[in-house]
């Protein structure tokens, strides 16, 4: 029974002796702070086993660390896998019940299970906490070099921390090309009519309006994310309208606004978008052959890595006709640091993210990645934290994290994570859309009564 | 009595022989396969220290049943029997003609033979990235020559009907190489006198192959029949590289993998490790799968009785 995978999996896990392949190149241009924590007594020694998902400005940056980690501590060796974001929280799981990995790299502790919600499942960090998987890090040192609501909201569970997080992103955003929009004497757009409208100036001009990396399905979407934040502001309200019915998708408002996603898909975003993964993207944005790209802040170190000379501005998406309304960057926190409980090398661990967390080692992963700092001290000096200040006032955690869908609904119950329209989707019609989202949702809903 | 192995402790030799292979088919089939209907019934993250619960038939009840979900799931079933149909009629048809062409004793035989078995030796991460390349909708070589006739598609990332059809090409080009060589092999077991003695008699190309060939075939037939079907039915790797998770284009092999292992988006994005629904999901295929496998092994070993006796 070749599809009986849970036991083969499990069986794989346990066969799996470890890990795996560093990456072949060290970035030695990626500066990496030179401020390091010194060797603790006694000398660690052993490996430390390390799991992070792709990003490749992050991987470069995590290569040289490891490098400088192992020079300050001669005794010990570092061995860093790399997978597919989407496949981080299943290779998490494989390795942590094998126990052969000691450091993870953990998304922030979102999707927690509301009040209002009923007949969910509780999302996977929470289950690996209460697996006891996840190692109780609150006493520790480095933790305290967070600031203290990053470590409340995105890495702590029952009063205990869990994971430090390492900065916030944006993921509601437009990239623009500085002088595209020049040489066609376009305005950065302000409103949604005004983004109509340079599309159909690049169009017209034989430039691409917007790539996204399609090819994983989601990013085709995160520039909706700024429209949906355009109509409802408050998203934790809008999760839990959608959840007691005071919201329906079949709303005028849900309508107008999915209107708008169908003219996003099928007339914003360039043909062939689809087949762009998610780290080509920036490539193809830098390369000029479209104006803009729709997505979240993480881009923006490797289109300044591809092209430095590049010239990008990077803006709230309009997704409405009123400017005031297209102000807020919705994001989340992003990536983090957990340490495995069953790690045969806690104390390995313990410094390998006490030297991440040293300031200046901090510093020098936020200048090479780029997210917003969740270190007091440090600071966002790059294009993206010039670009991003105006907003880092209003920021607002969005939909995404917040939302969990009841068992039993169906697929569209969360459009804004689906390929609604065409050419990426089947619908057409925002009306017909609407109603299959509104029952696929009311299907749960039904059923978690 | 004489026994093949002698007389006395030397009878034991055959059961002796076995024995490992035995045990590993119990430890790495059977084992697992029987645990994974016991998971069926629990609530089993698949992580090691939290309590497992008996939840009774709740997870088969959730998958066949519960809301719009339940509706999916029942169409990733049928798209599973669509594709199973569709892989088997093409695959069987195609290995078939191209295994008679290449038994003709032509020139370039061998090359052939070699070129149309190769995707099968590879992995099907490579096979995924080869027709991801060539699928690529910007300037790929298929989009390329699309573009000069003014057509224009999203191939894999596009509508979800047309993504399904590049999977069964692509599950046909990587495994119609195995149809070929059974059928191959078939093929020169069957005597040249036979057909010798057949054209004498005034047959034409057809009846050959009417009479002589294709009941000859049925061992290579069977064989074939039974491979492709429960392989298709079982498909869900090429799925998971060439298109991974977007609606409407999941089989239940891929349900099976998502469920379990997190790899779902939409209305169950962000929650994980429900092992023991996932397991209730494979054993459902499992049954539909051992059903199928069952009747068409009963109705193919009914035909070869009557065609070869």
């Amino acid at each position: 029974m070749g599809k009986l995978i849970v036991a083969v999996a499990l069986i794989v896990a346990a066969c799996g002796g470890g890990a795996t392949s560093a990456p072949a190149t060290p970035a030695a241009s990626v500066p990496v702070g030179e401020t390091a924590v010194p060797p603790p007594t006694p000398a660690l020694s052993g490996s430390v086993r390390v799991l992070i998902h792709q990003n490749p400005p992050f991987v470069d940056f995590m290569t040289a660390f490891n490098k400088t980690f192992e020079a300050n501590h001669p005794g010990v060796t570092v061995e860093m896998e790399v997978v597919n974001a989407n496949d981080l929280m299943a290779k998490t799981q494989s390795r942590l019940t094998a126990q052969d990995v000691d450091v993870i790299d953990i998304f922030a502790f979102d999707r927690a299970v509301q009040p209002f919600m009923k007949n969910v499942e509780a999302p996977g960090w929470q289950k690996l906490i209460d697996a006891g998987l996840l190692m109780d890090i609150t006493d520790q040192a480095f933790v305290k070099s967070y600031d203290a609501a990053s470590v409340a909201d995105a890495g702590s569970y029952n009063g205990k921390v869990y994971a430090v997080n390492l900065g916030r992103v944006g993921y509601s955003g437009l990239y623009y090309n500085k002088d595209l929009f020049a040489a066609n004497n376009v305005a950065v757009p302000a409103t949604w009519n005004e983004l109509v409208a340079a599309c159909a100036t690049f169009k017209a001009a034989n430039i691409g309006c917007m790539t996204a990396g399609g090819k994983d399905g989601w990013p085709i979407f995160v520039g909706a994310y700024g429209l949906l934040g355009s109509y409802f502001p408050d998203q934790l309200g809008l999760v839990q309208g959608l959840w007691d019915g005071s919201i329906k998708y079949t709303d005028a408002q849900w309508l107008e606004l999915l209107g708008k996603y169908k003219v996003y898909a099928g007339e914003m975003i360039e043909a062939g978008a689809s087949g762009i993964a998610g780290d080509a993207a920036p490539g193809r944005f830098a390369s000029g052959e479209v104006a803009m790209q729709a997505g979240g802040t993480w881009y923006a170190a490797a289109i300044d890595s591809l092209s430095p000379s590049f010239k990008w501005g990077y803006i709230p998406f309009p997704g409405s006709d009123n400017a005031a309304d297209n102000q807020f960057m919705f994001g989340k926190y992003d990536q983090g640091w957990a340490i495995a409980n069953d790690s045969s090398n806690k104390d390995a661990a313990v410094a390998y993210l006490s030297e991440f967390s040293d300031p200046a080692n901090y510093q020098a992963f936020v200048d090479a990645v780029g997210p917003i700092p969740t270190q007091p001290g440090a600071t966002l000096s790059t294009t993206l934290g010039a670009e991003i200040a105006p907003y880092l006032a209003t920021f607002k955690i969005g939909f995404e994290n917040y939302w969990l869908g009841p068992k039993g609904a169906g697929q569209y119950a969360t459009p804004m994570f689906t390929n609604l329209f065409k050419p990426f989707g089947t619908f057409d019609d925002p009306a017909a859309a609407a109603a299959q989202a509104q029952a696929d949702l009311q299907s749960g809903l039904d059923a978690a009564q | 009595m004489r026994y093949l192995f002698g007389n006395g402790a030397s009878r034991l030799a055959p059961y002796l022989l076995i024995t490992p292979g035995l045990f590993l088919y119990a430890l790495f089939a059977l084992g697992p396969s029987l645990a994974t209907v016991v998971f069926s019934f629990t609530d089993a993250s698949g992580l090691p220290k939290l309590p497992i619960n008996w939840v009774g038939f709740d997870n088969y009840k959730e998958f066949l049943t519960l809301g719009a979900a339940a509706r999916e799931n029942l169409d990733a079933l049928v798209r599973t029997l669509i594709f199973s149909v569709g892989v088997t009629v093409i695959q069987f048809s195609l290995g078939l003609f191209v295994a008679i062409l290449l038994n003709q004793g032509l020139r370039g035989t061998k090359f052939f033979r070699t070129l149309f078995f190769f995707p099968v030796i590879l992995g099907v991460t490579i096979q995924g990235l080869m027709w991801t390349l060539f699928l690529y909708p910007i300037g790929g070589p298929l989009a390329t020559v699309l573009d000069w006739f003014g057509l224009q598609s999203e191939f894999l990332g596009g509508q979800p009907r047309e993504a399904f059809i590049w999977v069964m090409v692509v599950q046909i080009w990587a495994n119609m190489g195995i149809t070929m060589v059974i059928f191959l092999a078939g093929l020169q077991t069957i005597p040249d006198e036979i057909y010798e003695a057949a054209r004498i008699d005034g047959a034409d190309r057809g009846q050959l192959f009417r009479r002589i060939t294709w009941p000859l075939l049925t061992p290579s037939v069977n064989t074939n029949l039974a491979l492709t079907i429960i392989g298709s039915l079982q498909a869900w790797q090429l799925f998971y590289v060439l298109i991974s998770y977007r609606p409407g284009t999941q089989v239940l092999g891929y349900v099976v993998y998502a469920t379990a292992f997190g790899q779902t988006s939409g209305s169950t994005a962000g929650t994980t490790f429900r092992q023991g629904y996932g397991a209730a999901a494979g054993v459902i295929l499992f049954l539909i799968v051992l059903a199928i496998g069952i009747t068409t092994q009963y109705l193919l070993r009914r035909r070869e009785a009557r065609l070869l006796g």
